[in-house]
Protein backbone atom coordinates (compact mmCIF):
# COMPACT_ATOMS: atom_id res chain seq x y z
CA UNK A 1 0.00 0.00 0.00
CA UNK A 2 1.51 3.67 -1.07
CA UNK A 3 1.67 6.31 2.03
CA UNK A 4 -0.78 8.89 2.16
CA UNK A 5 -0.27 12.10 4.01
CA UNK A 6 -2.52 12.57 6.99
CA UNK A 7 -3.44 15.37 9.16
CA UNK A 8 -2.23 13.37 12.44
CA UNK A 9 -1.08 15.73 14.98
CA UNK A 10 -3.73 18.05 16.50
CA UNK A 11 -2.32 21.86 17.03
CA UNK A 12 -2.92 21.85 20.72
CA UNK A 13 -0.79 18.49 20.90
CA UNK A 14 2.05 20.22 18.37
CA UNK A 15 2.16 23.71 20.70
CA UNK A 16 2.11 21.42 23.69
CA UNK A 17 4.87 19.28 22.37
CA UNK A 18 7.25 22.53 21.62
CA UNK A 19 6.01 24.76 25.02
CA UNK A 20 7.48 21.84 26.48
CA UNK A 21 10.67 21.20 24.99
CA UNK A 22 10.57 25.15 25.63
CA UNK A 23 10.19 25.24 29.22
CA UNK A 24 12.19 21.72 30.11
CA UNK A 25 15.31 23.30 28.35
CA UNK A 26 14.76 26.47 29.78
CA UNK A 27 13.92 24.87 33.36
CA UNK A 28 17.16 22.41 32.95
CA UNK A 29 19.75 25.30 31.69
CA UNK A 30 18.44 27.80 34.49
CA UNK A 31 18.87 24.77 37.26
CA UNK A 32 22.64 24.15 36.26
CA UNK A 33 23.53 27.56 35.03
CA UNK A 34 20.81 30.67 36.31
CA UNK A 35 21.16 32.97 38.35
CA UNK A 36 21.35 33.00 42.89
CA UNK A 37 17.53 33.12 42.77
CA UNK A 38 15.87 30.80 41.11
CA UNK A 39 12.30 32.55 40.80
CA UNK A 40 12.59 32.02 36.64
CA UNK A 41 13.39 27.82 37.11
CA UNK A 42 10.78 27.65 39.42
CA UNK A 43 7.59 29.28 36.83
CA UNK A 44 9.73 27.50 33.96
CA UNK A 45 9.26 23.96 36.04
CA UNK A 46 5.30 25.46 36.77
CA UNK A 47 4.82 26.02 33.28
CA UNK A 48 6.12 22.33 32.30
CA UNK A 49 3.57 21.01 35.81
CA UNK A 50 0.42 22.82 33.79
CA UNK A 51 1.65 21.00 30.51
CA UNK A 52 1.97 17.95 32.21
CA UNK A 53 -1.52 18.27 33.36
CA UNK A 54 -2.86 18.81 29.82
CA UNK A 55 -1.16 16.08 28.15
CA UNK A 56 -2.71 13.55 31.02
CA UNK A 57 -6.15 15.32 30.08
CA UNK A 58 -5.53 15.09 26.06
CA UNK A 59 -4.46 11.46 26.62
CA UNK A 60 -8.13 10.10 27.38
CA UNK A 61 -10.01 12.86 25.46
CA UNK A 62 -8.10 14.25 22.54
CA UNK A 63 -7.65 12.82 18.92
CA UNK A 64 -6.53 9.62 18.36
CA UNK A 65 -2.91 9.47 17.57
CA UNK A 66 -2.74 11.80 21.36
CA UNK A 67 -4.43 8.90 23.11
CA UNK A 68 -2.25 6.69 25.33
CA UNK A 69 -4.67 3.67 24.90
CA UNK A 70 -3.95 4.10 20.82
CA UNK A 71 -0.22 4.48 21.47
CA UNK A 72 0.23 1.88 24.70
CA UNK A 73 0.65 -1.65 23.19
CA UNK A 74 2.23 -4.71 24.55
CA UNK A 75 5.53 -6.20 24.63
CA UNK A 76 4.52 -8.33 21.84
CA UNK A 77 4.08 -5.45 19.39
CA UNK A 78 6.82 -3.31 20.22
CA UNK A 79 9.63 -6.07 19.73
CA UNK A 80 7.65 -6.76 16.38
CA UNK A 81 8.79 -2.71 15.73
CA UNK A 82 12.18 -3.20 16.96
CA UNK A 83 12.78 -6.01 14.96
CA UNK A 84 12.17 -4.37 11.86
CA UNK A 85 13.54 -0.90 12.95
CA UNK A 86 16.82 -0.84 11.51
CA UNK A 87 15.73 -1.29 7.90
CA UNK A 88 16.37 1.48 5.40
CA UNK A 89 13.01 2.69 5.06
CA UNK A 90 10.85 5.42 6.34
CA UNK A 91 8.32 3.98 8.88
CA UNK A 92 5.35 5.48 7.85
CA UNK A 93 4.34 4.99 11.45
CA UNK A 94 1.00 6.75 11.86
CA UNK A 95 1.78 7.93 15.44
CA UNK A 96 3.94 7.45 18.42
CA UNK A 97 5.42 3.37 17.29
CA UNK A 98 5.29 0.69 19.88
CA UNK A 99 8.53 1.82 21.10
CA UNK A 100 8.27 5.55 20.95
CA UNK A 101 5.70 5.53 22.90
CA UNK A 102 7.70 4.15 25.89
CA UNK A 103 9.65 7.27 25.37
CA UNK A 104 6.99 9.22 25.42
CA UNK A 105 5.86 7.47 28.91
CA UNK A 106 9.41 8.12 30.22
CA UNK A 107 9.46 11.68 29.76
CA UNK A 108 6.33 12.41 31.64
CA UNK A 109 6.71 10.06 34.31
CA UNK A 110 10.41 11.49 34.87
CA UNK A 111 9.12 14.81 34.66
CA UNK A 112 5.98 14.55 36.86
CA UNK A 113 8.80 13.60 39.32
CA UNK A 114 11.07 16.37 38.76
CA UNK A 115 7.98 18.78 39.54
CA UNK A 116 7.33 16.86 42.46
CA UNK A 117 10.53 16.89 43.83
CA UNK A 118 10.99 20.46 42.78
CA UNK A 119 8.40 21.42 45.04
CA UNK A 120 9.18 19.96 48.16
CA UNK A 121 13.20 20.57 47.54
CA UNK A 122 14.73 22.55 50.55
CA UNK A 123 18.51 23.37 49.51
CA UNK A 124 19.13 24.97 52.50
CA UNK A 125 19.68 28.64 51.12
CA UNK A 126 16.47 30.63 52.38
CA UNK A 127 16.17 32.07 48.81
CA UNK A 128 15.28 28.74 46.68
CA UNK A 129 12.91 26.72 49.17
CA UNK A 130 10.10 24.65 47.18
CA UNK A 131 6.65 26.03 47.95
CA UNK A 132 5.75 22.46 49.34
CA UNK A 133 9.08 22.11 51.50
CA UNK A 134 6.83 23.14 54.57
CA UNK A 135 4.16 20.13 54.09
CA UNK A 136 6.79 17.68 54.22
CA UNK A 137 9.48 16.48 56.83
CA UNK A 138 12.63 17.78 56.73
CA UNK A 139 14.62 14.52 56.03
CA UNK A 140 11.84 14.61 52.94
CA UNK A 141 12.59 18.32 51.76
CA UNK A 142 16.49 17.18 52.08
CA UNK A 143 16.47 13.95 50.24
CA UNK A 144 14.36 15.70 47.23
CA UNK A 145 17.12 17.88 46.55
CA UNK A 146 19.24 14.91 45.72
CA UNK A 147 16.25 13.66 43.65
CA UNK A 148 15.79 16.50 41.54
CA UNK A 149 19.21 16.11 41.12
CA UNK A 150 19.15 12.35 40.03
CA UNK A 151 16.13 13.44 38.06
CA UNK A 152 18.18 16.21 36.09
CA UNK A 153 20.28 13.70 34.80
CA UNK A 154 17.70 11.30 33.64
CA UNK A 155 15.79 14.30 31.70
CA UNK A 156 19.43 14.70 29.91
CA UNK A 157 20.20 11.46 29.18
CA UNK A 158 16.01 10.94 27.52
CA UNK A 159 16.72 13.96 25.61
CA UNK A 160 19.55 13.32 24.18
CA UNK A 161 17.97 9.59 23.50
CA UNK A 162 14.85 11.70 21.97
CA UNK A 163 16.77 13.87 19.53
CA UNK A 164 19.48 10.73 18.81
CA UNK A 165 16.58 8.84 18.03
CA UNK A 166 15.01 11.43 15.59
CA UNK A 167 18.00 12.48 13.87
CA UNK A 168 18.45 7.77 13.00
CA UNK A 169 14.80 8.13 11.34
CA UNK A 170 15.81 11.27 9.85
CA UNK A 171 19.52 9.95 8.44
CA UNK A 172 19.18 6.53 8.29
CA UNK A 173 15.60 5.51 7.38
CA UNK A 174 15.40 8.64 6.02
CA UNK A 175 11.49 9.51 7.54
CA UNK A 176 11.58 13.37 8.86
CA UNK A 177 10.08 13.45 11.86
CA UNK A 178 9.98 16.95 12.62
CA UNK A 179 8.03 18.40 10.39
CA UNK A 180 4.96 16.78 11.01
CA UNK A 181 5.64 17.96 14.33
CA UNK A 182 5.70 21.60 13.17
CA UNK A 183 2.94 21.51 10.60
CA UNK A 184 0.66 18.53 11.80
CA UNK A 185 0.83 16.57 8.10
CA UNK A 186 2.69 12.80 8.25
CA UNK A 187 3.22 10.17 5.36
CA UNK A 188 1.56 7.57 6.83
CA UNK A 189 0.45 3.52 6.01
CA UNK A 190 -2.27 2.12 7.85
CA UNK A 191 -1.93 -1.65 6.64
CA UNK A 192 -2.53 -3.50 9.83
CA UNK B 1 31.10 -20.97 60.54
CA UNK B 2 30.99 -19.15 57.50
CA UNK B 3 28.09 -17.03 58.29
CA UNK B 4 29.57 -15.72 61.33
CA UNK B 5 33.15 -15.10 59.89
CA UNK B 6 30.90 -13.33 56.85
CA UNK B 7 28.83 -11.02 60.20
CA UNK B 8 32.52 -10.78 61.22
CA UNK B 9 34.00 -8.74 58.25
CA UNK B 10 30.16 -6.95 57.68
CA UNK B 11 30.87 -5.57 61.38
CA UNK B 12 34.32 -4.77 61.51
CA UNK B 13 34.19 -1.69 58.98
CA UNK B 14 31.50 -0.32 61.39
CA UNK B 15 33.01 -0.80 64.36
CA UNK B 16 36.16 0.84 62.92
CA UNK B 17 33.93 4.13 61.93
CA UNK B 18 32.27 3.71 65.73
CA UNK B 19 35.51 4.00 67.14
CA UNK B 20 36.84 6.84 64.74
CA UNK B 21 38.72 9.28 66.49
CA UNK B 22 36.66 11.11 68.54
CA UNK B 23 38.39 14.52 67.11
CA UNK B 24 36.93 14.01 64.10
CA UNK B 25 33.63 13.07 64.89
CA UNK B 26 33.84 16.42 66.89
CA UNK B 27 34.83 18.76 63.89
CA UNK B 28 32.11 17.01 61.74
CA UNK B 29 29.52 17.91 64.49
CA UNK B 30 31.12 21.43 64.97
CA UNK B 31 30.84 22.13 61.32
CA UNK B 32 26.92 20.86 60.99
CA UNK B 33 26.53 22.86 64.19
CA UNK B 34 27.86 26.00 62.66
CA UNK B 35 25.43 25.28 59.42
CA UNK B 36 22.93 25.11 61.85
CA UNK B 37 23.16 28.00 63.70
CA UNK B 38 23.52 30.37 61.13
CA UNK B 39 20.22 28.37 59.63
CA UNK B 40 18.56 29.36 63.08
CA UNK B 41 19.51 32.99 62.47
CA UNK B 42 18.99 33.53 58.50
CA UNK B 43 15.53 31.65 59.16
CA UNK B 44 14.09 34.78 61.42
CA UNK B 45 14.88 36.95 58.39
CA UNK B 46 13.60 35.00 56.16
CA UNK B 47 10.26 34.76 57.64
CA UNK B 48 10.58 38.53 57.89
CA UNK B 49 11.58 39.26 54.40
CA UNK B 50 7.83 37.16 53.63
CA UNK B 51 5.88 38.87 55.55
CA UNK B 52 5.36 35.90 57.66
CA UNK B 53 6.56 37.74 60.91
CA UNK B 54 6.37 41.27 61.14
CA UNK B 55 9.32 43.31 60.37
CA UNK B 56 10.66 44.16 63.47
CA UNK B 57 14.12 46.06 63.28
CA UNK B 58 15.94 44.90 67.06
CA UNK B 59 14.68 41.41 66.16
CA UNK B 60 16.67 42.11 62.34
CA UNK B 61 19.90 43.37 63.55
CA UNK B 62 19.99 40.79 66.33
CA UNK B 63 19.67 38.34 64.28
CA UNK B 64 22.57 40.23 61.51
CA UNK B 65 25.00 40.62 63.98
CA UNK B 66 24.77 37.06 65.43
CA UNK B 67 25.12 36.21 61.52
CA UNK B 68 27.99 39.31 61.17
CA UNK B 69 29.97 37.03 64.33
CA UNK B 70 29.88 33.77 62.59
CA UNK B 71 31.13 34.92 59.37
CA UNK B 72 34.37 35.96 61.71
CA UNK B 73 34.61 32.12 61.54
CA UNK B 74 37.55 30.74 59.60
CA UNK B 75 37.08 27.91 57.32
CA UNK B 76 39.61 25.57 58.73
CA UNK B 77 38.32 25.35 61.64
CA UNK B 78 35.24 23.81 60.43
CA UNK B 79 36.57 22.14 57.44
CA UNK B 80 39.45 19.78 59.03
CA UNK B 81 40.97 16.93 57.04
CA UNK B 82 39.16 13.27 56.70
CA UNK B 83 36.20 15.00 57.64
CA UNK B 84 34.59 14.02 53.84
CA UNK B 85 31.37 12.06 53.05
CA UNK B 86 32.80 8.31 52.97
CA UNK B 87 35.32 9.57 55.36
CA UNK B 88 33.05 10.03 58.54
CA UNK B 89 29.48 8.93 58.80
CA UNK B 90 27.27 11.66 58.77
CA UNK B 91 29.49 14.01 56.61
CA UNK B 92 27.87 15.37 53.30
CA UNK B 93 30.75 17.39 52.84
CA UNK B 94 32.20 16.38 49.06
CA UNK B 95 35.87 15.28 48.86
CA UNK B 96 36.66 17.85 46.58
CA UNK B 97 35.91 20.77 49.03
CA UNK B 98 39.53 19.69 50.31
CA UNK B 99 41.04 20.15 46.58
CA UNK B 100 39.86 23.61 46.65
CA UNK B 101 40.70 25.34 49.80
CA UNK B 102 41.38 28.65 48.00
CA UNK B 103 37.88 28.55 46.62
CA UNK B 104 36.14 27.27 49.63
CA UNK B 105 37.82 30.58 51.32
CA UNK B 106 36.67 32.98 48.77
CA UNK B 107 33.45 31.23 49.01
CA UNK B 108 33.20 31.88 52.89
CA UNK B 109 34.66 35.44 52.63
CA UNK B 110 31.42 35.97 50.53
CA UNK B 111 29.07 34.78 53.11
CA UNK B 112 31.58 36.67 56.07
CA UNK B 113 31.35 40.30 53.40
CA UNK B 114 27.52 40.06 53.35
CA UNK B 115 27.00 39.19 56.55
CA UNK B 116 29.38 41.90 57.55
CA UNK B 117 26.96 44.09 56.21
CA UNK B 118 23.58 42.88 57.30
CA UNK B 119 23.59 44.53 60.78
CA UNK B 120 22.93 47.74 58.88
CA UNK B 121 21.12 46.34 55.87
CA UNK B 122 18.39 45.31 57.65
CA UNK B 123 17.53 48.61 58.87
CA UNK B 124 14.51 50.51 57.74
CA UNK B 125 12.14 47.87 56.48
CA UNK B 126 11.05 44.58 55.20
CA UNK B 127 12.66 45.26 52.09
CA UNK B 128 15.70 45.96 53.27
CA UNK B 129 15.92 42.52 55.19
CA UNK B 130 14.72 40.81 51.62
CA UNK B 131 17.32 42.39 50.00
CA UNK B 132 19.84 40.96 52.39
CA UNK B 133 18.58 37.39 53.10
CA UNK B 134 18.79 37.70 48.82
CA UNK B 135 22.62 38.32 48.79
CA UNK B 136 23.48 36.24 52.22
CA UNK B 137 21.26 32.73 50.64
CA UNK B 138 23.07 33.52 47.48
CA UNK B 139 26.22 32.90 49.17
CA UNK B 140 25.01 29.70 50.93
CA UNK B 141 23.96 28.43 46.96
CA UNK B 142 27.13 29.10 45.95
CA UNK B 143 29.03 26.88 48.31
CA UNK B 144 26.45 24.12 48.55
CA UNK B 145 26.04 23.58 44.75
CA UNK B 146 29.39 23.17 44.53
CA UNK B 147 30.66 21.58 48.00
CA UNK B 148 27.82 19.89 49.39
CA UNK B 149 26.92 16.58 48.56
CA UNK B 150 23.05 16.33 47.35
C1 LIG C 1 32.08 27.93 52.42
C2 LIG C 1 31.02 27.04 52.05
C3 LIG C 1 29.64 27.17 52.66
C4 LIG C 1 28.92 28.32 52.88
C5 LIG C 1 29.27 29.75 52.52
C6 LIG C 1 27.66 27.89 53.46
N1 LIG C 1 27.64 26.53 53.62
FE1 LIG C 1 26.19 25.43 54.51
N2 LIG C 1 27.24 23.74 54.19
C7 LIG C 1 28.46 23.65 53.56
C8 LIG C 1 28.89 22.27 53.53
C9 LIG C 1 30.19 21.76 52.90
C10 LIG C 1 27.89 21.52 54.16
C11 LIG C 1 27.90 20.00 54.43
C12 LIG C 1 28.54 19.82 55.79
C13 LIG C 1 28.56 18.39 56.25
O1 LIG C 1 27.57 17.65 56.10
O2 LIG C 1 29.59 17.98 56.79
C14 LIG C 1 26.87 22.46 54.57
C15 LIG C 1 25.72 22.11 55.26
C16 LIG C 1 24.71 22.98 55.63
C17 LIG C 1 23.52 22.60 56.36
C18 LIG C 1 23.18 21.18 56.84
C19 LIG C 1 23.91 20.95 58.16
C20 LIG C 1 23.65 19.55 58.69
O3 LIG C 1 23.29 19.42 59.85
O4 LIG C 1 23.83 18.59 57.94
C21 LIG C 1 22.78 23.75 56.52
C22 LIG C 1 21.45 23.86 57.22
C23 LIG C 1 23.50 24.83 55.90
N3 LIG C 1 24.68 24.33 55.37
C24 LIG C 1 23.08 26.14 55.85
C25 LIG C 1 23.82 27.18 55.28
C26 LIG C 1 23.31 28.54 55.15
C27 LIG C 1 21.93 29.00 55.55
C28 LIG C 1 24.33 29.26 54.58
C29 LIG C 1 24.33 30.73 54.17
C30 LIG C 1 23.83 31.71 55.03
C31 LIG C 1 25.44 28.36 54.34
N4 LIG C 1 25.09 27.11 54.77
C32 LIG C 1 26.64 28.77 53.79
C33 LIG C 1 29.18 24.70 53.04
C34 LIG C 1 28.83 26.04 53.11
C1 LIG D 1 10.61 19.69 34.69
C2 LIG D 1 10.93 20.80 35.22
C3 LIG D 1 12.24 21.01 35.93
C4 LIG D 1 13.52 20.76 35.48
C5 LIG D 1 13.96 20.21 34.13
C6 LIG D 1 14.41 21.14 36.55
C7 LIG D 1 15.80 21.06 36.49
C8 LIG D 1 16.67 21.47 37.49
C9 LIG D 1 18.11 21.43 37.42
C10 LIG D 1 18.93 20.95 36.22
C11 LIG D 1 18.60 21.91 38.60
C12 LIG D 1 20.07 22.00 39.02
C13 LIG D 1 20.39 20.76 39.79
C14 LIG D 1 21.81 20.73 40.24
O1 LIG D 1 22.70 20.90 39.41
O2 LIG D 1 21.99 20.54 41.42
C15 LIG D 1 17.48 22.26 39.44
C16 LIG D 1 17.56 22.77 40.72
C17 LIG D 1 16.48 23.16 41.50
N1 LIG D 1 15.13 23.12 41.11
FE1 LIG D 1 14.41 22.37 39.38
N2 LIG D 1 13.67 21.60 37.63
C18 LIG D 1 12.33 21.53 37.28
C19 LIG D 1 11.23 21.91 38.05
C20 LIG D 1 11.32 22.50 39.31
C21 LIG D 1 10.19 22.96 40.10
C22 LIG D 1 8.72 22.87 39.69
C23 LIG D 1 10.71 23.46 41.27
C24 LIG D 1 10.00 24.08 42.46
C25 LIG D 1 8.97 24.81 42.40
C26 LIG D 1 12.14 23.33 41.22
C27 LIG D 1 13.01 23.72 42.22
C28 LIG D 1 14.38 23.59 42.19
C29 LIG D 1 15.27 23.93 43.30
C30 LIG D 1 14.85 24.47 44.68
C31 LIG D 1 16.58 23.65 42.85
C32 LIG D 1 17.88 23.85 43.65
C33 LIG D 1 18.27 22.55 44.25
C34 LIG D 1 19.74 22.44 44.36
O3 LIG D 1 20.36 23.29 45.00
O4 LIG D 1 20.28 21.50 43.76
N3 LIG D 1 12.49 22.75 40.01
N4 LIG D 1 16.30 21.98 38.73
Amino acid sequence: MEPVREKLWDPALRAFHWLLAFFVIAAWVLGKFGPANMWLHFWCGYAVAGLLVFRLIWGFVGPEPARFRHFLTGPGKMLRYARGMFRRVPSYWPGHNPLGALSVIAMLLVLAAQVGSGLVSDPDDFINVGPLAGQVSQATSRAAVGWHNLGAVLILALVILHVGVILFYRFWKREDLVRPMLTGWKLVRRDD
Amino acid sequence: MRLILAAAFAVTPALALAQDDSAVQDALKARQGYMAAISANMGPLAAMAKGDVAYDEAQAVFHANNLAALGNYEVEMHFLPDTAQGQVEGSHALPKLWDNLDDVRAKHEDFKVAAAAAPEGVKGGQAQVGAVVQSLGGTCKACHDNYRAK
